[in-house]
């Protein structure tokens, strides 16, 4: 499994993919630094409405893992060289798992440093505070890696698509209709983050603490599973 | 290695179709030890056929077995086959050498190094063993993905397009390392579009025709019926009536007809004994000509008329 990990690891690694990433990790961390310097009235409800929520795990998460999720196949779908590791002797989840891992490598320092550096900044070096927020954003990041793995070997606008989800589902109808916030990665992801230190953040969300954990999973699992069957029945190129 | 002589090979009634589209047809063959030519025109259905061979991808109906086994998700079986396919694209970040280190690797081969550096022997490019392959032009390239299709020594090999931008010398070397391979019992499956190509190496040819078995058996029976068929030849001249009733005359044309632009289309089955014939009756009778050329020359009309007939 080595060998896929590494290969994809390789592949993931651009040059200008690493360059957008860190733009985009860096605007949680500049916006925080800003709110600190330039003091306003901001409470810790709207700085987690508007940097953790709907920043952090509502954009810029699902916006970096989607860079790179959606290549981790794609890219050898696009240039047909992803027979190299299916007519090997190995059976599929030996490619999809480290495929997967290696998404969650290169995405996450990016994300977790963010997180980290954002709340450290906004909680004054709140050990608690920080350490939830760095979890869940990496475990939302672990189940978008999950869902765009699966989008990039299902499509081939895995791009288009995976925008149009940020974009309408978790950006617009799992904020405005609650109905459907159950469904939502960033909700799961927002959950964990108040049930790791009920201390600090409100309590404002649908979902209890046992059950985004247990739905977080299903999520993970459940996208790792139609990622090694999709594998499996596909025509690949 | 098999040394038997039943089939490694069965692919039986395999027909695949993508909505209305019919690639493949109602296959049925069997593929022994040896080399075996895949043959047919550009769009045929060769490598849709190799892809169900391969288990890359499904049949719509029908079945294909290696070693007696369905190949579709038996990654097992995949350790005992080598596969290059049509596509050139390599990852061009990576050396040469470490991308059959990796794809041998991925097949488990024993004592890396070793098989590595023989597999790279084979294609002749341990010069440029070292270099990142996007340097490599596109002839290395092939054959650096042959070294990797080797590196696990495979009992099957199947090669699809593999000649494609080898020069010469490289296509003699290639052609004989086939050989080599054949006469150590494994099973080759290479698939061309070229006449030629497969004609120099493959014991047996598979002709495909629009997604159809078209011919199957030796090389030479099939060569035959080839050179057996009516040529047609277009001969634009200065005088066409008066060529046309000279060349009427000729045991090498079967029958002449006049376009309405007035150039002759003539039918020859001896198509050799024409190209020395039609000259010498122009200038007998002081026609000029300006144009002869072949009208059925390609591929395609060779299997156009195998199927026809």
């Amino acid at each position: 499994m080595s060998s896929v990990y590494l290969l994809t690891l390789r592949q993931l690694s651009g040059r200008w993919r690493l360059l957008v990433m860190s733009v985009l990790a860096l605007m949680p961390v500049v916006l925080t630094e800003s709110l600190v310097l330039f003091p306003s009235s901001v409470s810790v409800e709207e700085f987690e409405l508007i940097v953790l929520n709907t920043m952090l795990a509502g954009s810029i998460s699902p916006l970096v893992v989607l860079a790179i999720a959606t290549v981790a196949f794609g890219n050898e779908v696009e240039d047909r060289t992803l027979a190299n590791l299916t007519l090997a002797p190995i059976p599929r989840w030996q490619i999809v798992i480290p495929k997967l891992f290696a998404t969650i490598s290169v995405a996450m320092p990016f994300i977790a440093i963010s997180a980290l550096v954002t709340t450290h900044v906004a909680f004054n070096a709140d050990a608690t505070a920080t350490l939830a927020v760095t979890v869940s954003i990496v475990a939302g990041l672990a189940m978008y890696a999950s869902v765009f793995v699966f989008l990039g070997l299902a499509t081939n606008q895995a791009i288009g698509v995976g925008l149009l989800y940020i974009v309408l589902w978790e950006g617009f109808f799992t904020t405005y209709v609650s109905g459907v916030r159950v469904f939502s990665i960033r909700a799961y992801s927002l959950a964990l983050m108040h049930g790791l230190d009920e201390r600090r953040f409100a309590d404002t969300d649908n979902l209890g603490f046992g059950v985004a954990i247990g739905v977080s999973a299903v999520v993970f699992v459940g996208f790792v599973l139609l990622t090694i069957r999709r594998l499996r029945r596909m025509d690949v190129p | 290695m098999t040394n038997n002589v039943e089939p490694v090979i069965r692919v039986d009634h395999v027909s695949r179709w993508f909505g209305s589209v019919v690639a493949v047809s109602d296959v049925t063959f069997d593929i022994k030890p040896g080399i075996t030519g895949l043959l047919g025109p550009n769009g045929a259905g060769k490598t849709t056929l190799l892809r169900m061979i391969t288990g890359l991808a499904d049949v719509s109906d029908g079945a294909v077995t290696v070693f007696g086994q369905p190949i579709r998700n038996n990654h097992a079986l995949f350790g005992r086959i080598g596969v290059m396919s049509e596509h050139e694209t390599v990852y061009g970040f990576m050396k040469g050498r470490d991308f059959v280190k990796i794809m041998g690797r991925l097949r488990g081969v024993s004592d890396l190094d070793a098989a590595v550096d023989r597999a790279i022997e084979l294609v002749d490019l341990m010069a440029a063993a070292d270099r990142p392959m996007g340097t490599y032009s596109r002839g290395m390239r092939q054959r650096m993905r042959l070294a990797a299709t080797l590196v696990h020594d495979p009992e099957i090999l199947i090669l699809d397009e593999p000649l494609n931008g080898a020069d010469p010398v490289q296509r003699a070397n290639f052609q004989d390392l086939l050989r080599r391979f054949a006469a150590e019992g494994r099973t080759i499956v290479l698939s061309s579009h070229i006449l030629e190509e497969v004609e120099q190496v493959a014991d047996t040819v598979l002709l495909i025709v629009n997604g159809k078995l078209a011919a199957s058996g030796g090389f030479r029976a099939i060569r035959a019926a080839l050179d057996k068929r009516p040529y047609h030849v277009r001969v634009v001249s200065d005088s066409p009536r008066e060529l046309a009733a000279a060349l009427v005359t000729l045991d090498s044309v079967d029958a002449v007809h006049i376009d309405p632009d007035g150039a002759i289309m003539v039918l020859s089955s001896n198509v050799r004994v024409l190209q020395i014939e039609l000259p010498l009756r122009a200038d007998a009778a002081s026609i000029r000509l300006f144009r002869v050329e072949p009208m059925d020359d390609s591929l395609e009309s060779v299997f156009g008329y195998l199927v026809e007939g």
